[in-house]
């Protein structure tokens, strides 16, 4: 992969050497803990049908260089959009100022740019090296699948979106460490009508993949049933009841349970602050002993998953809950640092334009031991809750919300009737010491997530099983 | 009637091989690409540029925290080869490789669909005012040391207002100045600067086991906007220490009043519904209801893209329209979608010039400045007026939907009755659907104040479905 290895090389006017002098210059002077120099170069591609036809299409070309100094709890950030060696070092010199440190830096000896030794998303098959038309066909085979599907599908809305992005991250240590990271997305939305009563359908799938695996039939034929399915099933939907009641979720994206009500209060920077809902409490029960909760960024072509995180770190299988308690939180090299343990391979950035932060990968709960039919006939008066749109938290009082979008009523274990979508409202901390019952049906979900903190989005994953939880406030309007 | 000849470019954009584009002039950027599109063979196309110098810091327990600066650019443009069309976008201003990247969609826009509604707006226009109007002059650009001292003042404030604010998010102090160009081949080229400054403030009080965090901020089109920093401090206080103590209520319909931030997002949600892109897309509840009611009769909402220094003021609309002052809602009545020229011709109807536009993509419909006329009432008489319910100060979550008008959100606020604030409430849900909501809405307070682009004063809304205990 020589090309990703010299992709930067031959985009700098300059040396190696004059990236390793300015960088040395602040990175080794006293009082800077750490620096590094990110730098980036992303093309995405879109596409997007409506009433029928293929309207739009794009390509956007973004790429920088981030400098960023960390002393202590402070850090000092700059990025430059010019990969010029006086520019990045004024970039450098910018963000040292935070550091008052006293100088005396020298050159650092930098490696050979190395590729990291995770290998877990495609470097052929690129969906940017296909023709235009390829990918044009993708989305009018979803219109005309999609209407087929029914007759009372009155519009389809449909979108592709490709990233590749190359980064080379110089680090304080003199390692230099490259990737290319392919992201791919579809998304199929429809409107369904019957009289004046309009619904919507939608379905998303995505991930560090190739082109094939967007492309393929089943894939495509998949996601237009479940889009038309979901918009018809919302059609016949009741009013949904309000109140604390009893709630099972189905397996894959209702995850977001996890990355809202305990993900976020488990990432490095609130804890070292103090300032979340689970600051201080590695050791303690804080779910039922059924849960058992890890962030994986090492599953291969997963939406979260990186061979290394944006400091250069290896991603890992990072354990958070085990058997109910809490273990462990989510570092970058910074937060690590400062509360005197290792990054986890977390510390993640939107782009070369924005700081690094301690961010989840793919956030999943281990699959249980009961059948999941048996699970959902344990329901006395409740929802079931198969589908979501997104979510919140508040970290500090550790109130979250998810919002349901394809949910149903159930008695005595029956399923009655569709309801309305409607949000869900919980205290993290408690909610996961409620879940009474943990189905062996865990599945990912299928690629669609985006987490969004501090202004800055990246791509997520989540995983999850059956389970029933008891006692959540249902958001519905009778 | 969307053809038209590309002006040749100034001659001071006679780049060589291998040069770049001045990063400060945005002007000769847009004339250069819509040049190159020319030349790749578009047959038309308007491009945006964007440059921006922002500067951030923050402090966190009286120690500076982070300190961010920015300086960045990009250039997008749509062209269109007859009927398709397609858009690229860039922040790399090398000529070569803005030349390559609009071959690329040239080529990309062969392969789109013909649309018989795609395309420029027939003709160009000049803005509807002089943009010196709109933006005020900065006599003072803030140092990075004066930004450090406001954030510290207010965040000082903040942690010495009561002995429960027991730990801080920090203050955040930030500047940004962008410049905007757009141009079009049919000859429009204009472009202003705007400035912007924010203030904000989070902290955490604790009692018992029990911990809350608020904030508040400001923002506005000067360095004076921010100046009363300690303010924003004991604000983001006070707001924090009143959360403590916060519990559910029991399950029930009851009267609610939005406060203005809350309100605000509640009269987000129709300038969605209001879309022309969301009315030919079947995607909005809407559908069918201009000239019927669609809101109590208490209710005008205004859109004003002149107010000076608001954040939504615009000259001149994403396609290069002038902008104008319209009445979206008159005493509940609803007016008029809002269009840009793509759904406006789709539908047979004239452009509102509310388009909006972005580097990657092509233009959308959005809202400038939205404002809802003010009511008599102060807050605490609203109080009065709804006896007993829930004022809500903060929601949470996304379970809106402007296609069918369901509404659920998490929410947080007080517990009233006879009109006095009794305790905080939080782990509620607010559930209904829009077009109940709004018109439930039976007064407005006289609280408006023009702090974003949407803005609205304290709205009381009878009988809303709380889920609670």
């Amino acid at each position: 992969m020589s090309d990703i290895v010299r992709f930067f090389e031959d985009r700098v006017e300059g040396s190696q050497e004059s990236l390793a002098t300015a960088l040395g210059e602040v990175a080794l002077s006293s009082e800077v803990d750490d620096a590094d120099l990110y730098f980036e170069h992303t093309t995405r591609e879109h596409y997007s049908l409506e009433d029928g036809l293929v309207k739009k299409a794009g390509q956007e070309v973004s790429q920088g260089v981030g400098a960023r100094i960390v002393s202590g709890e402070k850090t000092g950030f700059a990025f430059t959009e010019e990969l010029s060696p006086r520019q990045i070092a004024l970039a450098l010199e910018s963000a040292r100022r935070i550091a008052r440190g006293s100088g005396g830096g020298r050159p650092l000896s930098l490696s050979r740019p190395g590729r990291p030794g995770l290998d877990l998303y495609p470097t052929t098959d690129l969906a940017l090296d296909r023709p235009v038309p390829e990918k044009i066909e993708i989305l009018a085979t979803i219109d005309r699948l999609c209407r087929t599907e029914s007759s009372r599908v009155v519009q389809v809305m449909a979108s592709l979106a490709f990233e590749q992005k190359t980064l080379q991250i110089v680090r304080a240590d003199g390692q230099v460490v490259v990737d290319r990271i392919p992201l791919t997305r579809l998304n199929v939305s429809v409107i369904a009508q019957e009289g004046e009563n309009r619904q919507t359908g939608s379905y998303g799938w995505g991930g560090r993949t190739g082109f094939s695996a967007i492309a393929s039939p089943e894939n495509l034929a998949h996601a237009c049933r479940e889009a038309v399915r979901m918009a018809l099933v919302n059609l016949s939907a009741k009013p949904c009841p309000s109140g604390t009641m009893d709630v099972v979720l189905g397996p894959g994206w209702p995850g977001i349970l996890l990355h809202e009500a305990i993900g976020h209060g488990l990432e490095g920077d609130f804890n070292r602050k103090g300032t979340s809902a689970f600051s201080g409490r590695i050791g303690q029960r804080v779910a039922s002993p059924l849960c058992t909760i890890v962030d994986d960024g090492t599953l291969p072509g997963r939406r979260g998953s990186l061979n290394v995180d944006d400091e250069g770190t290896p991603t890992q299988r990072t354990v958070l809950i085990e058997n109910g308690i809490l273990k462990g939180y989510l570092q970058d090299r910074q937060n690590a640092r400062l509360m005197g343990t290792r990054s986890t391979g977390n510390g993640r950035r939107e782009s070369y334009a924005h700081p690094v932060m301690p961010r989840m990968t793919n956030t999943v709960m281990l699959p249980g031991e009961t059948d999941p039919a048996e699970i959902l006939a344990s329901l006395d008066r409740g929802i079931y809750a198969v589908n979501f749109g997104g979510g919140q938290v508040d970290i500090t009082s550790g109130k979250f919300v998810f919002s349901m979008s394809e949910a149903y009523y159930v008695e005595k274990g029956k399923i009655l009737h569709p309801v309305k979508g409607a949000t869900l409202i919980g205290n993290g901390p408690d909610v996961l010491t409620q879940v009474c019952m943990v189905g062996t049906d865990m599945s990912l979900d299928t690629g669609v997530g985006t987490c969004g903190k501090d202004g800055q989005s990246v791509p997520v994953g989540v995983g999850l099983p059956t389970i029933r939880v008891d006692g959540l406030t249902v958001g519905g309007t009778t | 009637m969307n053809t038209s000849s590309i002006p040749s470019p100034a001659s001071s954009t006679g780049l060589a091989k291998g040069s770049k584009i001045k990063l400060e002039d945005g002007e000769e950027a847009v004339r250069y690409i819509l040049e190159a599109a020319r030349a790749a063979g578009a047959t038309s196309a308007d491009a945006l540029y964007l440059s921006g110098v922002d500067e951030t810091v923050g402090v966190r327990k009286g120690e500076i925290e982070k300190v961010h600066a920015a300086q960045s650019r990009g250039i997008g443009i749509r062209v269109f080869a007859g009927q398709r069309q397609s858009s690229v976008a860039t922040s790399d201003f090398g000529a070569d490789h803005l030349k390559s990247l609009v071959e690329r969609a040239v080529a990309m826009a062969q392969h789109t669909a013909e649309d018989p509604y795609a395309g420029l707006p027939d003709r160009i226009l000049p803005p509807a005012i002089d943009p010196v109007r709109l933006f005020p002059e900065e006599d003072h650009i803030p140092s990075r040391d004066e930004l450090i001292e406001r954030a510290k003042a207010a965040e000082a404030a903040a942690l010495g207002f009561d002995p429960r604010i027991t730990n801080s998010e920090g203050a955040e102090c930030a500047r940004s100045r962008t410049h905007v160009v757009f141009g079009n081949s049919l000859g429009f080229l204009h472009g202003y600067r705007k400035s912007s400054y924010t203030l904000s403030c989070s902290v955490i009080a604790t009692s018992k086991d029990q911990m809350e965090r608020d904030y508040w901020y400001v923002s506005g089109p000067l360095w004076e906007s921010t100046e009363n920093s300690e303010e924003i401090g004991l604000k983001a206080a006070s707001r924090t220490v009143s959360r403590l103590g916060a519990r559910r209520i029991k399950t029930g319909t009851y009267p609610v009043i939005f406060d203005p931030e809350t309100a605000r997002s509640l009269i987000g949600h129709f300038a969605g519904a209001v879309s022309g892109s969301a009315l030919y897309r079947n995607a909005t509840y809407l559908k069918g209801r201009e000239g019927t009611p669609v809101m109590n009769p208490c209710m005008t909402l205004r859109e004003d893209p002149f107010l000076r220094g608001a954040p939504g003021s615009r000259p001149f609309d994403g396609e290069g329209l002038p902008t104008r002052k319209k009445t979206l809602v008159d005493a509940g009545v609803l007016q008029t979608f809002l269009f840009d020229t793509y759904s406006a011709r789709k539908l047979g109807r004239q452009s509102t010039a509310n388009a909006v536009r972005s580097l990657g993509d092509g233009p959308g419909v959005g809202i400038s400045n939205l404002i809802v006329e003010p009511g008599t009432l102060s807050q605490e008489a609203l109080l009065k007026k709804a006896g007993t319910g829930l004022l809500v100060t903060e929601l949470i979550g996304f379970g809106v939907s402007t296609v069918t008008g369901d509404y659920s959100r998490g929410a947080f606020g007080y517990w009233f009755e006879d009109g006095v604030i009794l305790h905080p409430v939080s782990e509620i849900t607010l559930a209904g659907t829009l077009d109940e909501i709004y018109k439930n809405i039976v007064d407005r307070g006289s609280d408006l104040e023009i702090r974003s682009s949407i803005n609205s004063p304290s709205l009381l809304v009878e009988g809303l479905r709380i889920a609670g205990e």
